[in-house]
């Protein structure tokens, strides 16, 4: 069939991140304790395809200072484990699925995906890589030359090299670290280095599961064959910590091959746990009604100003960005500061409260609409230590945000930042 | 001629006169309100309800050709006036670009050769107010000179983008390689500065013509009642009557047969091939070339990239299940297109041999996964079903029933020698080409 107009595929090669991923459902998680490993399970009956996500607490705070990439390199090798020749992703998809992984601070996230009848049979051949992982030279070679194509499509993104020079600003330690890794320091890593790094941190400990879309026996069996796979084991808890921002903005610059010079802003903000994270939704669709354009065409294939809520670790990132392409940065930075000082001094009107929730909801829905976001969601909550619902949960404080509640986070949150600014390299900055 | 001015004259004398909410009763009723239909004012629909999804889209298509109904072709015109009409303060207030904003929606146009699509997805509590919104604003639309500057200055940065594309590029060039003219000759991507030249008289008779309820298809998909219909816009007065009460026909395609590539000065290089392939009608051969185009061109291991390793060229190809005819297109890019090109050719020809049994089962099974993963959201369902609404085949849309429908028993009933048999038939005949070239360096002045 294939459905694809050009105005859709420029937009999609320049989506948005997927880092500050979702949440949002009304209906509820059911949580299973007979596997190997807690299962989280929200269906959803009309979907065509199942869901298993596996959280294994080896993500990039497990990382030292010296294996930056270690995480992704491991993860993306588990992948290229040949089953009977094959890559294990490249098996999976021939067997009629999905493999993916994704590597957040406190863990990383393997996404299978079927329709429920393959949904085992794909399952069970993951669960053979996990048991038994190549670490040999093949492997690690095609898995580095893997990543070096996401780092790469990632850094033609001035949005995510923005944003990842305010991760590496504000997150210490392999938290603050490039999620896939830096080409340079991925080549040094060893398969010594990728074997220790598996057998410590790829344990049953707090790893779980999460299914969704058409859940049933072929989730259950997915789960419990991925569970099994992990060795017992256990893992010590770890924070996240991150380094205050200053009463004078640190300026980040950095020279790449962008059209256009990009302003991206950070501040600390509140995790999906927090009473300000309703509020901080609030503020985020003020923000982007203040910097955006006031009437959408639909057909803009570049936006002129956005906001990356990275709730994916605790503390949480906002990230605002600016398109020097479509407005003037120095205008934005200053129209920026002038909100977040204008809505921390005083209560906005009540009329505007209203329209920035209005528009907060609608954003906060929209952000679990595919099956991978909705794993997303159930196992951000988990990881944090909150209900799985807790997506819904917020949809029903939202409506209650007030203006003295936007007060509140904006004083507290939103007063200080980074600039990390992302120029074109014919414009002779230097970073 | 005489026939496009009446259909204009009729649109006109009614876009002054809208009303919502004046539908009859039609999900009141204790019946199931059926999955697809008409309503009485012409629009056709289809719903399709999951209340698990979070969202809900809405979504209008409309038979139109991308580059305008008149004689002399205007590349891009339609999906100009749909953004037009978007970003223009209609006469009941906001403009519907910024509706869906103030919803936490996301707006979408997309132009096709012969269609056009606008996609509002927003929450469920705001489907029934952008049901309104959007058949208003399109239904009688309104065209500002403040609407038409804002969506030139997107359309025309879209197309700049576009060019640069390789694949977009290429793909936009092949329509021009295999037709002399229609709609799938002239390519929806358009020039910044043409897109610029759009005079806000022409955009307005295309929305006129164009944006009529009779040529509209409603869909509605994610968590979206069957009321919603009710809030569908209306126009007052008398019903349209004769060509302004029906949908837009088909535009006849007229081929090129010209064994000679087409070559083009463009942004970008690369190289396109394209075959004309069965009619949306010929359900069998057109869901075993979706499957073909599937076993060859899958990213990592289609036969295309694995017959191309590590060189420094990317291939595509799809199957486009237009209404007649539908379209196999190739795209050959990057720095070792040319030499890549006979490998890529070779690989197309062995599709007229039966894969062999597992590799075809493999292969089968991947595409019904890509196939089902590409139908997960609330907007993907709604582009399904308007595009096959619009090719005239909506029984045959994948999304159908979820994976139970027509589609997929035809993709289940596959077998090497069927598919086989449609290469056969549509791709043994020499593809026409397009090669895309930036244009060459001035000399300098000689000493």
């Amino acid at each position: 069939m294939t459905i694809r107009s050009v105005a859709l595929r420029a937009l999609a090669a320049g989506a948005l991140l997927a880092l500050a991923a979702p949440a949002a459902a009304a209906q509820g998680t059911t949580v299973s304790e007979g596997g190997a490993v807690r299962s989280y399970v929200r269906s959803d009956p009309a979907a065509t395809l199942a869901g298993v996500a596996l959280f294994v607490d080896a993500g990039l705070d497990r990382q030292d200072a010296g294996r930056n990439g270690i995480a992704a390199l491991v993860a993306q090798t588990v992948l290229e484990t040949p089953l009977d020749g094959v890559p294990l992703v490249d098996a999976v998809e021939r067997a009629g699925g999905s493999i993916a992984f994704a590597v957040t601070p406190e863990h990383v996230r393997f996404y299978l995906e079927a329709p429920p009848a393959a949904l085992p049979r794909v399952a069970a051949l993951a669960a053979r890589a996990f048991a038994a992982p190549a670490f040999d030279r093949s492997a690690l070679a095609a898995a580095r030359a893997a990543l070096g194509r996401r780092i790469a499509g990632e850094g033609e993104d001035p949005r995510s090299v923005g944003l990842q020079m305010l991760r590496q600003a504000y997150y210490a330690g392999g938290s603050g670290m490039p999620s896939l890794g830096e080409p340079g320091a991925l080549a040094q890593l060893s398969a010594d280095d990728a074997r220790a790094f598996f057998a410590r941190w790829y344990v049953r400990g707090d790893a779980f599961v999460a299914a969704v879309g058409r859940t049933g026996a072929a989730t259950d069996a997915a789960a419990a064959a991925l569970g099994g796979a992990l060795p017992a084991g256990e893992t010590p808890g770890t924070k996240v910590t991150t380094r205050p921002y200053g009463a004078t903005p640190r300026q980040i610059v950095a020279q790449r091959d962008v059209g256009a010079p990009y302003v991206v802003v950070g501040y600390a903000a509140p995790a999906l746990g927090d009473p300000d994270f309703p509020a901080a939704l609030v503020i985020r669709a003020m923000v982007e009604s203040l910097l955006g354009p006031a009437v959408g065409t639909g057909v803009a294939p570049f936006r002129t100003a956005g906001v990356i809520y990275g709730y994916d670790a605790a503390p949480a990132q906002l990230a605002v960005w600016v398109n020097g392409g479509r407005t003037e940065p120095a205008v934005a930075l200053a129209s920026l500061i002038a909100l977040m000082r204008g809505a921390a001094a005083q209560p906005i009107p009540a009329s505007a409260v209203r329209r920035y929730v209005d528009a907060a909801r609608g954003e906060w829905a929209l952000e679990t609409q595919s099956l991978d976001e909705r794993a997303f969601a159930v196992g951000n909550a988990v990881t944090q230590g909150l209900s799985p619902d807790v997506d819904a949960a917020i949809a029903a404080a939202l409506p209650r945000v007030t203006g003295a509640d936007v007060a509140r986070a904006a004083k507290r949150w939103f007063q200080r930042f980074d600039v990390a600014l992302v120029v074109p390299r014919s414009t002779g900055q230097h970073g | 001629m005489s026939e496009t001015r009446r259909v204009m004259k009729a649109a006109v004398s009614a876009a002054f006169l809208v009303s919502a909410g004046s539908l009859p009763a039609l999900a009141q009723g204790t019946a199931p309100v059926p999955a697809s239909g008409t309503l009485p004012g012409g629009v056709a629909y289809e719903l399709r309800s999951d209340p698990a999804q979070p969202a809900a889209a809405v979504a209008l298509w409309y038979r139109a050709p991308s580059s305008g109904f008149g004689a002399e072709p205007v590349p891009a015109i339609s999906r100009l006036a749909a953004a037009t009409v978007a970003a223009s303060s209609p006469i009941t207030g906001t403009p519907l670009g910024a509706l869906v904003a103030g919803y936490g929606g996301r707006l979408s146009i997309e132009a096709f050769a012969d269609s056009v699509s606008v996609t509002a997805v927003v929450p469920p509590e705001r489907v029934a107010a952008t049901v309104r919104a959007m058949t208003a604003d399109y239904f009688a639309p309104v065209v500002t000179d403040q609407g038409l500057k804002l969506a030139q200055d997107d359309a025309a940065e879209s197309a700049e983008f576009e060019a640069l594309v390789p694949q977009d590029a290429v793909e936009d060039a092949l329509g021009a390689a295999l037709f002399a003219g229609g709609p799938l000759h002239d390519g929806t991507i358009g020039t910044a500065a043409g897109l610029r030249a759009v005079r806000i008289g022409d955009v307005r008779a295309f929305a006129e013509r164009a944006f009529r309820p009779a040529n509209a298809i409603l869909v509605l998909t994610g968590d979206a009642g069957a009321s919603a219909l009710d809030a569908v816009a209306s126009r007052a007065g008398a019903p349209a009557a004769g060509p302004a009460a029906a949908a837009e026909p088909p535009v006849v395609q007229r081929r090129r047969n010209e064994p000679e590539p087409l070559r083009r000065t463009a942004e970008t290089r690369g190289i396109g091939l394209g075959w004309a392939g069965p009619p949306i009608a010929d359900e069998a051969d057109a869901t075993a070339m979706d499957f073909l185009a599937d076993a060859l061109f899958a990213p990592r291991t289609g036969v295309v990239a694995q017959a191309l390793g590590d060189r420094r060229a990317a291939a595509t190809g799809r199957f486009v299940t237009f209404r007649d005819p539908g379209l196999f297109l190739v795209t050959v890019t990057g720095e070792d297109a040319e030499a890549a090109r006979p490998i890529v050719e070779r690989a197309v020809a062995s599709a007229t041999h039966p894969m062999p049994a597992a590799a075809f089962e493999a292969a089968r099974a991947a595409y019904v996964y890509r196939l089902l993963q590409s139908m997960e959201t609330p907007a993907d369902l709604a582009s399904v079903f308007g595009w096959y609404a619009v090719e005239g085949d909506p029984a045959y849309a994948p999304a159908e029933a979820g994976g139970d429908n027509r589609y997929f028993r035809l993709a289940r009933a596959l077998t090497p020698q069927a598919v086989a048999r449609a290469a056969e038939r549509y791709l043994r005949a020499p593809p026409a080409v397009v090669i895309l070239a930036p244009p060459a360096p001035h000399a300098g002045p000689s000493a």
